[in-house]
């Protein structure tokens, strides 16, 4: 068998078209079939949704308390760590990541015209390896294991089981390793199986925002790994020395979870809003190119493998990182503004993706000025007075912002946005995916839930940021410049408001995918092109067949159902 | 028109480059693997020479000889490894095969010097843990996994040709292990220079 063959015969349960059946518990783990394997990602990845919100609220309450143990009493500086830090690697491996892969491994073969994704066994292997991963990593965490802890001298220091800390090392390599194979069995896709006539120009918007934001991904997480690595192998020390000693483990890792490189998980929020925008308006895509060309600049402005503050301090002071920290907001800015070019030219047909593609896309375009904001103290540094004191103020906060839950804000619109982004893909392709239509009035719901939501929540920090309320986890310190403590209090209230919504809105999604799809309620009529959509994946059933198409298709434009092959695109 | 141009059969398909691509992606994911690990070996020695500290412990044995011989060994390794590659690509199996081999027992030997430095380095016994000894063992022991990867990854590749998948037609899988190999040379040849010369 070759590597390019699709199905095993666990598999052949799809080869009816249209049908959901996915062959039963057979199907399930023994599938190499690059559809089921991207439901398993996006049921698994949902639910990690769920976790990492619902770790985020708890995180929240016990802000509401600053300075002190807070209200929920984690009772020890570990546990309320061990819930902190597993909130950010649930969201990003649990949820963000695996639930790209999955959209990515189901609807990105369809994109480019190919039978299955590249090494579907590989692919089938890094699911199965993230599954396990990330579950063994989440029991040692609640084992009072976890990827350090903040202070070990404090007086609310427990100390850690050095054994659940060493296989959380382990498990979460494991998961990067797994997330790692899928992604590189999703990019060797779409370089190598595109069909007779595409180039990579011609991608679809969203299979060619996961080759960018991909390709990011494979040249950073290697990164990251290395710095895992070099933690375990200190820790197994006896006396960890530097790098594998508790309170320095997270610090070495936090990078991903910071400007840039944070902002490379959300890239694929443009391709999805760019795939499904000009299909709601029945208009071709304005200025194709320049849309790539952003994605693109996205993708090279969100390589944050270098800045490292635990080897380099000074990093946030240099001024790459500065001028990519603001730079950042132009691609976003370039995409929206193409955006905006198309609906000027079509008949807006109002949907639960069109308003969920938007948001995400707005909700990153804020979290690229706050991240503007919180980088640009160094370039404010040499402002003298300017004898307004506006002005004045102004650039004093500039200085002082960093190290506030600025940063966290950034991050928390980051990814927010990029699951309202995924879930905008899952309205759109859930006729491709499962069959039926979600229920557009759940999905404007969900929408309107997790704008307020990340409003509460992410604007929340926004604003204690502002009133300088520090990033530092369970430390004094990060309350001692704070201007106000009963306004970061309050919002911090607000911002555990704002958590609950979130956590609202993807139990809203689940539930509808729940009632539309396992109980069949959805519309299943028109499932194959409900949309009038503009690629490749509508000219197929849905789900599709054994091997996607009947024959391979010819393609000469990046719209192949609106411009059929010879007929030449639109003018750009 | 021409009736026999017009007859002809369609051109086929362009082989998909799977495989090439994978690895290609693969082998940047090992580098900046490594690139991370130098990045954060080369900071923090230049860090604590800077205050005038020993990187190296006084008593650590870090001695040229060993890996100087991988190095030379991996050098030629290159070279047999293209012959497999050359002999492929002229439908000579037999020769393809004893280049792989030949690389392989190669490997081993590389395999065998690793081990042989780490137990004369002394790096912890006699001093104690050190940050040096910290990352120069994270450095190595990465790289001896990644090169049993490639020495897998060879070997599979060694069989499958043996088998009759590779041929003149179709010579991806021993390009690209022989390019996984060379990518291996390369960062020995980085942690020869950044480790064991300018230590």
């Amino acid at each position: 068998m070759t590597e390019n063959q699709t199905e095993t015969g666990s598999n052949a349960a799809e080869s009816a078209s249209g049908s959901l059946d996915i062959g039963g518990l057979a199907g399930v783990f023994g599938t190499s079939d690059h559809k089921n394997i991207g439901r398993l990602y996006i049921f698994f990845g949902l639910s990690g949704g769920l976790l990492a919100l619902i770790l985020n609220i708890l995180v929240r309450f016990e802000r509401i308390n600053i300075g002190s143990v807070g209200v929920l009493d984690f009772g020890s500086s570990n546990q309320f760590f061990q819930t902190w830090s597993l909130s950010r690697t649930t969201l990003l491996f649990f949820c963000v990541l695996p639930l790209l892969i999955g959209l990515a491994s189901y609807i990105v073969p369809l994109q480019v015209g190919a039978p299955s994704l590249s090494f579907p066994r590989a692919a089938a292997l890094a699911f199965w390896a993230w599954a396990i991963g990330i579950m063994i990593h989440v029991v040692t965490v609640f084992a009072d294991g976890g990827l350090g802890e903040p202070d070990p001298m404090s007086q609310f220091a427990q100390g850690m089981d050095p054994e659940a800390t060493e296989l959380s090392m382990l498990s979460i390599a494991m998961v990067v390793f797994a997330l790692l194979l899928g992604t590189v069995c999703v990019l060797a896709t779409i370089i190598s199986q595109r069909p007779q006539g595409m180039t990579l120009f011609e991608l679809p918007l969203f299979s060619w925002s996961m080759l960018i934001a991909g390709g990011i991904w494979v040249l950073a997480l290697p990164v990251w790994l290395s710095n895992l690595a070099v933690s375990w192998v200190d820790f197994q020390g006896a006396d960890a020395l530097r790098y594998g000693a508790v309170e320095n483990i997270w610090e070495q890792l936090s990078w991903l979870w910071s400007q840039p490189m944070i902002f490379a998980f959300a890239i694929p929020v443009l391709g999805i809003a760019g795939d499904v925008l000009p299909v709601s308006l029945g208009v071709p895509q304005r200025k194709y190119r320049v849309q790539q060309i952003a994605i693109g600049a996205m993708g090279a402005l969100s390589f944050g493998a270098f800045a490292q503050p635990f080897f380099n301090p000074d990093v946030a002071n240099q001024a790459v990182f500065v001028v990519m920290g603001i730079l950042i907001v132009l691609p976003i800015l370039v995409f929206l503004g193409g955006l905006v070019d198309t609906s000027l030219r079509g008949n807006l047909s109002i949907s639960a993706h069109l308003i969920l593609s938007v948001v995400g896309v707005l909700a990153l375009l804020v979290a690229a000025v706050a991240s503007a904001f919180h980088v640009s103290g160094p370039a404010v540094g040499g402002i003298q007075e300017i004898n307004d004191s506006w002005l004045d103020g102004l650039v004093s906060w500039l200085r002082d912002v960093q190290g506030t839950v600025l940063a966290t804000a950034v991050m928390e619109h980051v990814l927010i946005a990029s699951v309202i982004g995924i879930i905008a893909g899952l309205y759109y392709w859930s006729p491709k995916i499962f069959g039926y239509q979600l229920n557009r009035n759940v999905g404007i719901l969900s929408a309107l839930t997790l704008l307020g939501g990340l409003a509460l929540s992410g604007g929340s920090n926004i604003i204690n940021g502002i009133l300088d309320e520090g990033d530092e986890v369970y430390h004094p310190s990060a309350y001692e410049g704070v201007w106000d403590t009963n306004a970061v209090e309050f919002f911090n209230t607000v911002g555990a408001i704002g958590s609950l919504l979130l956590l609202a809105g993807i139990g809203v999604v689940i539930l509808d995918l729940t009632i539309s799809v396992i109980l069949r309620k959805g519309n299943d009529e028109n499932a194959k092109d409900p949309w009038g959509g503009h690629t490749l994946e509508w000219a197929t059933d849905s789900p599709p067949p054994t091997g996607n198409f009947t024959d391979a298709p010819v393609v000469d434009n990046e719209r192949p159902l609106l411009f059929p092959a010879a007929t030449g695109g639109d003018e750009q | 028109m021409n009736m026999a141009t017009t007859n002809l059969p369609a051109a086929p398909p362009a082989r998909s480059r799977n495989l090439l691509v994978s690895v290609g992606f693969g082998i940047a994911a090992v580098l900046m693997y490594f690139g991370g690990l130098f990045g954060v070996y080369l900071r923090e020695r230049s860090q604590v020479r800077s205050v005038g500290g020993s990187w190296i412990p006084d008593k650590a044995h870090i001695e040229l000889t060993p890996p100087g011989m991988i190095i030379w060994t991996l050098l030629i390794s290159v070279a047999v490894m293209q012959w497999a590659v050359y002999s492929i690509k002229r439908d000579d199996r037999q020769h393809a095969l004893l280049a792989v081999g030949t690389t392989l027992a190669m490997g081993a030997m590389v395999l065998v010097q690793h081990g042989w430095q780490l137990s004369q380095m002394n790096l912890v016994a006699d001093e104690g843990p050190t940050t040096a000894a910290t990352l120069i063992y994270t450095i190595v022991g990465s790289y001896m996994v990644a090169f049993i990867i490639g020495m897998i990854f060879v070997a599979l590749m060694g069989f499958r040709a043996l088998a009759g998948q590779y041929s003149s037609r179709q010579t991806d899988g021993i390009v690209a292990a022989s390019l996984y190999w060379y990518s291996l040379v390369f960062i020995y040849f980085i942690i020869w220079i950044a480790v064991f010369i300018a230590k």
